[in-house]
């Protein structure tokens, strides 16, 4: 049986590489999706149903998925907020970069099939049972609207794909 | 014609500023705080409920749950010295009408012995054969009727059931994932501080009616020197010499060499002599031990 002291060992440890790793993947995440959505952002993702009418479009389904594992430290945490009640912050900034990393994903696809917008875009959510420490996935898809100029280009690319 | 852009959202709408190790250092304490306090209330009014509970009935409900205690083939001269010792050591401990004890002895190599409830006591084989006389044994004895004159296993049992079924409630409901085992664990380190406790006031009761049995309380702490000695021999608790922190405060009982200098504590309270001649344990003793 393990005693007292070396449950207590492993648990300071687990919390110490979930805090370290988890912050220190979390802000490199954060940079990458700050970078990405500065280049992406000539890229609109609306998510209004009424597509511009100026001129012709073809239109594609574009999505992104993204699964994001949380760490040790901040599902402990989550479940010591969850005694008292109030914002489960530790998975809030989890979810945040799990919906911005989906729509990145999604403006990645459209991107590369010539797009100029993406309309009605939508998220869905699921929690991935990955026992005690969950992870989330995160589903962006919408309507990629693709100028008339660029229909052959994008056929022709996603016919590759 | 509309205009369509994406802006680069603000950072702290979605994502709290508050750093995660404060959220952490607010969090755990509170919860640390209602845990600890939830465990010592519920370990008071179970134990208090408890104790409560006529001694007569305590005794009828253990005889009706029939739990039988130690070896059935135990040599009947070993289990009427054991009881004959207890009964030599009654009229020192104070016992009230209605209360007695029970001693059993089980064959098993276990360095225990233990009060249960309806005031069984319970010897095993691995404990008594390291015992050098009669003394020691008569320590460990006064010590365990002790506890049932305190009324302690039903106390442990009330407190420790009445702890169990709130922090699971409070755990095992909310959510809370891998924090409900290290709030358990902390709930159940709360209630060891009331069964050291326990042990303590059962201590000194011991001395006392081993210095009136004897005259003197010569031989008494022998029984922790062999403790000692059992440990360092290769048991896997921590060993006395170098306990940890957190084995010091997580232990149910208290450390033996805290229970030597209480011994002569005691002693000295009581004005009981400190040395004299020990009594042996039977020349048939060893034999009772040995017999399979």
């Amino acid at each position: 049986m393990i005693g007292l002291s070396a449950e207590l060992l492993i648990f300071v440890a687990l919390m110490l590489l979930g805090y370290g790793f988890g912050s220190l993947i979390e802000r490199r995440h954060r940079k990458s999706i700050i970078r990405r959505e500065l280049e992406l952002n000539r890229l609109p993702a609306i998510a209004s149903r009424r597509p511009p009418e100026d001129r012709p479009y073809a239109q594609q389904l574009v999505s992104g998925s993204v699964v994001i594992g949380s760490d040790y430290f901040k599902t402990f945490l989550s479940g010591l907020i969850n005694l008292f009640g109030g914002r489960v912050t530790p998975f809030e900034s989890l979810i945040d970069r799990a919906r911005r990393e989906a729509i990145l994903r999604l403006k990645e696809e459209a991107r590369d099939i010539g797009a100029s917008h993406v309309f009605n875009v939508k998220y869905e959510t699921a929690r991935i049972a990955t026992g005690r420490v969950p992870a989330l996935e995160v589903l962006a898809y919408g309507t990629a609207l693709i100028p008339a100029a660029d229909i052959s280009r994008s056929t022709h690319d996603t016919s590759q794909a | 014609m509309v205009q369509y852009e994406n802006r680069q959202p603000a950072e702290d709408i979605n994502v709290t500023r508050t750093h995660p190790l404060k959220t952490f250092a607010i969090y755990a304490l509170s919860a640390l705080i209602l845990v600890v306090l939830l465990a010592v209330l519920m370990q008071f009014f179970g134990g208090f409920i408890a104790k409560r509970v006529p001694f007569s009935v305590e005794t009828r409900v253990t005889e009706a749950v029939g739990i039988e205690l130690g070896s059935r083939d135990a040599p009947p001269e070993l289990v009427s010295y054991l009881n004959e010792l207890g009964l030599r050591l009654l009229p020192y401990i104070d016992m009230p009408e209605g209360m007695s004890v029970d001693i059993h002895y089980d064959k098993e190599n276990v360095f225990n012995a233990f009060a249960t409830l309806g005031g069984n006591l319970m010897f095993y084989r691995g404990l008594l054969s390291v015992l050098p006389h009669e003394n020691a044994l008569a320590m460990v004895m006064a010590h365990e009727i002790a506890h049932v004159l305190h009324r302690d296993p039903a106390a442990s049992l009330g407190g420790g059931v009445a702890t169990a079924l709130v922090l699971a409630g409070l755990t095992g409901n909310a959510g809370t994932g891998p924090a409900s085992g290290v709030l358990s664990r902390a709930g159940m380190v709360t209630g060891m501080q009331f069964t050291r406790r326990m042990e303590v006031a059962a201590d000194e009761v011991a001395v006392a009616a081993v210095g009136g049995l004897y005259g003197h309380t010569e031989g008494a702490a022998d029984l922790f020197l062999a403790i000692a000695a059992q440990r360092s021999a290769g048991s896997d608790e921590t060993s006395d010499d170098s306990p940890g922190l957190f084995e010091r405060f997580a232990s149910t009982h208290p450390l033996d060499t805290d229970r030597i200098d209480a011994i002569k504590t005691s002693a000295k309270k009581y004005g009981l002599l400190t040395e004299g001649a020990t009594t042996p344990l039977p020349d048939d003793f060893q034999r009772w031990l040995a017999a399979n």
